[in-house]
């Protein structure tokens, strides 16, 4: 099997906020690849510097110490101008709100963003069409943006990120302001980013639903990144969970795993409850 | 001036600053000696006076009396009509009528001297007074003089050089002094010149700065309330050079729209106020609109300076702030 090319590489990426006694390590010593054709899921809780991280491979916060590596160039050592460039060039960006230009139509904020690339005129607004036809939204292109739906907003957004042709496209929570099923197609929509074009994708999030189509699930916590392993969902209060740090129970010859004992003992209260909405869960998948 | 009788040089008394402060007096005998320099046709003999009078059931009134003494000189009918009535006859601008109510055919009295409106003529160009011609008899007996007059209108013969002639005059009169007529239209300007010009350029030095603040504020004002949007732009990778066209872009399209409102408020302004105050006059000129504009263009680039700055100075990182 050919091997993939190298789009990021993150090496002992550091930062630092604050000094002495305030000192906050947001992100500590994080390392971490990805290839073309990758989509790669970071979780965590909130406030383990899973944005920071996103923040600084975007080339939007400089790091403290270590390389974030795109395409083979090192941007923590580029200057203002050049990291510029970069964002520009090589990066997509889509966000938890959408940030959409809300005062201009769908067609004109991909347009805007080409615009930045260097694309002007009726190339630019060609262009634009092309990618939002292809997305879905060729009967929104002159809509304001702020009229359209939430799961619309997202894909202009994924639009205007692929505008400028990125090799990597880095998403802050794509799905935490969509209902299901529009978080469901805004999911398929980053694994077919990833599988059809020679870029990668890195999300950010906390919701369990994109694990589905994540080829790798990193976790973060207190600014350390390492592999997750199995994870399952409570029956009682529905958290997401490692199935090797939880508590785990045998009933009538299948095992639950359990947030806390409290869970556990709630479960066994009253199993027949939680059994019918793991049933009903399961089904809805 | 403009409308005048085409005399190419006037000659005054010797001293003599303007015709609006300074009173010349010359002897019609030096007027004579004039005529007969060579290259000159002839010379009107011209009194003028500021006189006030009332008009009949209306306020005391000031206008300035002018009268030419063409004698047996040709005058076309036209020139007849608008400054060379007949005795007991005077001729007015529109401005003084729409101040007074005079008309055509109705009748008012200067120093006791009656006379008949002849005719209206078009409004002059002079803020401060209106003209007003009479016969060179009835200026006579509204001045109270006999043997002298104020000016003389030189008229060149075809072909004569200006240079020459005026050389000749002053050679042979020291007791004269000689202006081309664009000199003495100068000097009926100067005092307007000296007078409002100043005020009214600190006036245009307020509203340069009074409008370049109001144009600035407003950008300013958009481009906080941008901020995320600006920051989204610098995220996707926009150039310091793009983001400055897109406030010089805000601040050029305001001022554009400052600058079409302000012409058109200004005629319109221009034209309410000739209707409440007959003597305000004003004239829109194709130079000047383009001076403004120009002007425009500079506020539009000062306004930007601030915004810009605030634009440069956003953290591209705030679109990851909820």
């Amino acid at each position: 099997m050919e091997k993939r090319s190298e789009i990021l590489n993150v090496s002992a990426l550091t930062k630092v906020f604050g000094h002495g006694e305030t000192e906050v390590r947001a992100v500590d010593g994080v390392d971490l690849t990805i290839r073309a054709g990758e989509l790669v899921l970071v979780m965590g809780p909130s406030g383990s510097g899973k944005t920071t991280l996103l923040t600084m491979v975007g080339g939007l916060l400089r790091p403290t110490s270590g390389s974030v590596e795109i395409g083979g160039v090192d941007i923590a050592s580029l200057d203002g101008g050049r990291l510029t460039e970069v964002r520009r060039k090589t990066v997509g960006f889509i966000f938890q709100s959408f940030n959409l230009w809300e005062s201009l139509s769908v067609r004109e904020n991909v347009e805007l963003a080409l615009n930045i690339g260097g694309q002007n005129g009726g190339r630019a607004r060609a262009r634009a069409t092309e990618l939002l036809q292809s997305l879905g939204l060729g009967h929104r292109l002159n809509f304001r943006s702020r009229d359209l739906s939430g799961g619309e907003k997202q894909r202009v957004s994924i639009a205007r990120a692929l505008a400028n042709g990125p090799r990597l496209l880095l998403a802050d929570e794509p799905t935490a302001n969509l209902d299901s099923k529009h978080g469901h197609d805004v999911m398929q929509l980053l694994r077919r980013i990833a599988d059809e074009g020679n870029r990668a994708v890195l999300v950010v999030s906390h919701d369990e639903r994109i694990r589905e189509v994540a080829d790798r699930v990193l976790w973060l916590e207190d600014g350390r990144l390492r592999a997750i392993g199995k994870m399952v969902r409570d029956p009682v209060c529905g958290m997401g969970l490692e199935v090797e740090r939880s508590v785990s129970i045998e009933q009538e010859g299948r095992t639950y795993y359990f947030c806390s004992r409290g869970c556990s003992w709630e479960f066994r209260s009253e199993p027949a409850r939680y059994l019918t909405v793991v049933e009903t869960q399961a089904r809805g998948n | 001036m403009s409308s005048s009788p085409a005399g190419e040089l006037w000659v005054v008394q010797q001293g003599t600053s303007d015709p609006f402060h300074s009173l010349s007096l010359v002897e019609p005998a030096a007027i004579e000696r004039v005529s007969g320099i060579d290259g000159v046709q002839a010379v009107v003999p011209v009194l003028s006076r500021q006189m006030n009078f009332a008009p009949p059931g209306g306020d005391e009134q000031s206008v300035r009396l002018m009268a030419l003494d063409f004698g047996a000189f040709p005058a076309s009918p036209d020139l007849r009509e608008r400054f060379l009535p007949t005795q007991g006859q005077i001729v007015i601008d529109e401005t003084l009528s729409r101040k007074t109510g005079l008309d055509e055919g109705d009748g008012l009295a200067i120093s006791g001297v009656a006379l008949t409106v002849a005719h209206v003529g078009p409004r002059g160009g002079d803020v401060l007074s209106q003209f007003a011609f009479v016969s060179f008899e009835d200026a006579r007996a509204i001045f109270g003089v006999v043997d002298v007059v104020n000016y003389g209108m030189v008229v060149l013969e075809e072909g004569a050089q200006q240079g020459p002639v005026e050389a000749a005059i002053v050679d042979g009169h020291p007791d004269l002094q000689v202006y081309t007529a664009k000199e003495f239209a100068e000097s009926v300007r100067k005092e307007i010149d000296e007078s409002f010009i100043p005020i009214i350029l600190i006036l245009v030095i307020i509203g340069f700065v009074v409008g370049t603040a109001v144009v600035g504020l407003t950008i300013y004002t958009a481009t906080i309330e941008r901020t995320r949007e600006f920051g989204v732009m610098k995220a996707v990778g926009a150039s310091a050079g793009f983001l400055y066209r897109i406030v010089l872009a805000q601040a050029a399209m305001l001022t554009a729209g400052g600058f079409t409102l302000g012409v058109l408020g200004a005629m319109a302004v221009a034209r309410l106020a000739s209707e409440a105050v007959p003597e305000f006059a004003t004239d829109f000129q194709v130079r000047d609109i383009a001076g403004v504009l120009a002007v425009a263009g500079v506020m539009a680039v000062l306004a930007s300076f601030v915004p810009v700055r605030r634009v440069n100075g956003i953290d591209p990182a705030i679109v990851f702030r909820a």
